[in-house]
């Protein structure tokens, strides 16, 4: 399958001297296109400056990184921004919705800072929380709705730019595990669909849901395997 | 971003904290406000002393004896070597640019009429000043210009002065008593009001020689020539002094122009009005301080916001325009509600005294408030669009 991210030796410390501490150490990894793959690790373990290089947000000290071939080492903060808007959806433990506004309006944000109308804003919003089970809630506020349905509509808003790529950081850690299953069998659809997913979490439990579980730990990838048993939701309605 | 949803997503910010942005504007509100109530009452007072001078007539010089030193040096302090010797080379010798030339002798005199006494300004003057000055009789007539000639003992009085001598009686051939000499008044003048500082309706007029006579002296107090047009002036102030030069010092005389004086007096009130603006335009900056201010409490509260922007593609520009936007929405806002406020509050104060609001002043009040936005919500704008990403996303 076609190589979608790409990193090289990737290091990344924070502070210096005495102080210095290493997130990554010497980290290589590929991605492929259409993987649902999930990193796994103790919190200080390194997986959210993982997540936050792979998906632009940060640039490692020393390695190299590709983002579909190009490398995104020299690459200027105006073009990493656009990367993040047309290649790339985030999904957040804690949703980062706008409280302010409505759930067609936090879908529609992507949008805003790419070149799209108005009015197609409007439908693409429109039919993505439709796809999540939201047609009836857009113009709600995210205090109107409960975890599991701000979550969907996070996940409406990652998806609302066609990405590439999917960074789900935590994206089950303040639901209860009811709602944490719809939200992964969600996910599961979307990769079933043929939406590349990578996806942070400490509960192997959620990592499950994945075809493929990285396991990183002090900044180093100890474990790289395929998940041969990929939970199905079967198993959970019998459980 | 198209500016549309730039200033959708601003005013949704803005009413988020609806007092909070009332509270900020009104700092703007208030600085604009009084520079526009400031502007209209310069403006009305501009208005109102130029219309005085326009009775006073345009196209004149004034001679006055002495130097005046600088634009408004305070009366000259010379002994008066204007003399009627002089006025009458000058009428000689006039140029056809110059209609007409009037002396004045004003002194003040104690008038009486029976029991009646009143402290108060005598002007002699010639039948030509009625002509000029387009003041009328309201009650009887003016002099003529033969009862000059022969200096009868005739006034014409100012209605303030005719009620408060006579009370019910009609002045009219009534004596009046002014330095012990008997004047029979001929005339009441029309009401008047105050012309360039005098105020005529208290005046006693009588023919110039006759105050001559009652003076004593050959001095006159000043001289009003008048001229074909307004653009005459320069030629016959020109003559004027070439005449007047023959016999008199440099520092003996000054010849005034009324728009000498007119533009002396609106250069003056310009400067009074610019240092009052520049003191209300203190509160305008102080205003701007508030907006920085809460400008940068937005940025720290919003700061996962401006994460999370980040994080789905907004460029450092695409929030540096949200945020400049909001402040400049606040402070235009402020402006607006600022011009408004200081429109009504004019409008109150017209009662009072002359007030205009120019056009200019609203253009710029909505300026300043504008560029007040601009410059005071840069620093916070600015520090918003430098945020880092994961830094700002991690924001508790």
């Amino acid at each position: 399958m076609k190589t979608l991210l790409k990193a090289e030796n990737l290091i990344k410390t924070y502070g210096e001297g005495k102080s210095k501490t290493t997130a990554l150490d010497n980290v290589s990894l590929n991605v492929a296109k259409g993987e649902f793959l999930a990193i796994i690790g103790a919190s200080g373990s390194g997986k959210s400056t993982l997540m936050n290089i792979l998906g632009c947000l940060d640039k490692p000290t020393s390695g190299k990184y590709f983002f579909e071939d190009r490398l995104v080492l020299g690459l200027s903060a105006d073009s990493l921004a656009k990367i993040r808007n047309q290649k790339i959806g985030f999904i957040f433990q804690s949703f980062n919705l706008l409280a302010r506004t409505t759930a067609l309006k936090n879908v529609e944000l992507p949008l805003l800072y790419g070149n799209v109308s108005g009015k197609d804003m409007r439908t693409k919003a429109e039919s993505l929380l439709a796809k999540v089970g939201l047609a009836s809630k857009l113009n709600s506020r995210p205090s109107q709705l409960s975890g599991g349905e701000q979550q969907r509509v996070a996940i409406a808003r990652a998806l609302v730019n066609d990405p590439s790529v999917i960074f789900a950081d935590e994206p089950t850690g303040n639901l209860d595990s009811k709602t944490s299953f719809e939200i992964m069998k969600l996910f599961t659809r979307l990769n079933s669909e043929g939406r590349t997913v990578v996806m942070i979490t400490h509960e192997m439990d959620v990592a499950r849901f994945a075809s493929r579980i990285i396991r990183i730990h002090d900044g180093k990838i100890i474990e790289d395997k395929k998940n041969k048993s990929v939970r199905s939701f079967n198993e959970k309605r019998k459980s | 971003m198209n500016p549309v949803e730039l200033f959708e997503i601003s005013i949704e910010a803005i009413r988020t904290n609806k007092l909070r942005s009332v509270l900020t504007a009104l700092g703007v509100i208030i600085g604009v406000a009084s520079i526009i109530l400031l502007i209209s009452i310069s403006a009305g007072l501009q208005g109102f002393i130029s219309s005085q001078f326009e009775k006073l007539g345009a196209n004149s010089l004034f001679i006055i004896p002495g130097k005046l030193e600088g634009s408004f040096g305070g009366p000259p302090r010379t002994v008066n070597k204007l003399t009627f010797n002089l006025v009458e080379r000058l009428e000689r010798e006039k140029s056809s640019a110059i209609v007409d030339v009037s002396p004045f002798i004003e002194i003040a005199v104690t008038a009486r009429y029976k029991n009646e006494s009143k402290v108060t300004s005598l002007d002699g003057v010639k039948e030509s000043y009625f002509v000029y000055s387009g003041i009328k009789a309201e009650k009887g007539r003016v002099f003529r210009e033969g009862e000059n000639e022969v200096a009868r003992r005739v006034a014409v009085v100012g209605t303030t002065l005719a009620r408060d001598l006579y009370k019910a009686d009609n002045p009219i051939d009534k004596t009046i008593s002014i330095s012990n000499k008997s004047f029979v008044v001929i005339g009441v003048l029309e009401p008047q009001g105050n012309v360039g500082g005098v105020d005529i309706d208290n005046l006693v007029l009588i023919p110039l020689n006759s105050a001559r006579k009652l003076t004593g002296t050959d001095q006159v107090n000043s001289v009003l020539v008048r001229t074909t047009s307004t653009d005459t002036i320069p030629q016959a102030k020109e003559q004027v002094d070439k005449i007047l030069r023959r016999t008199l010092g440099e520092d003996d005389y000054t010849i005034l122009s009324q728009e000498q004086l007119l533009s002396s007096i609106l250069q003056i009130l310009g400067v009074l009005t610019a240092a009052l603006g520049g003191i209300a335009a203190i509160s305008l900056v102080v205003g701007g301080i508030g907006i920085s201010n809460i400008m940068l409490v937005s940025v720290t509260e919003r700061t996962r916001e401006i994460g999370l922007r980040k994080a789905v593609g907004a460029t450092n520009k695409a929030i540096l325009s949200q945020f400049l936007t909001e402040s400049v929405i606040l402070s235009l806002g402020g402006g607006i509600v600022g011009v408004f406020v200081g429109y009504v509050g004019s409008l109150a104060l017209s009662n009072f005294l002359e007030t205009t609001v120019p056009v200019w002043a609203v253009l710029l009040g909505l300026g300043f408030s504008t560029l007040v936005g601009v410059v005071f919500g840069t620093f916070p704008a600015i520090r918003a669009s430098r945020l880092e990403p994961i830094e700002a996303l991690r924001h508790e």
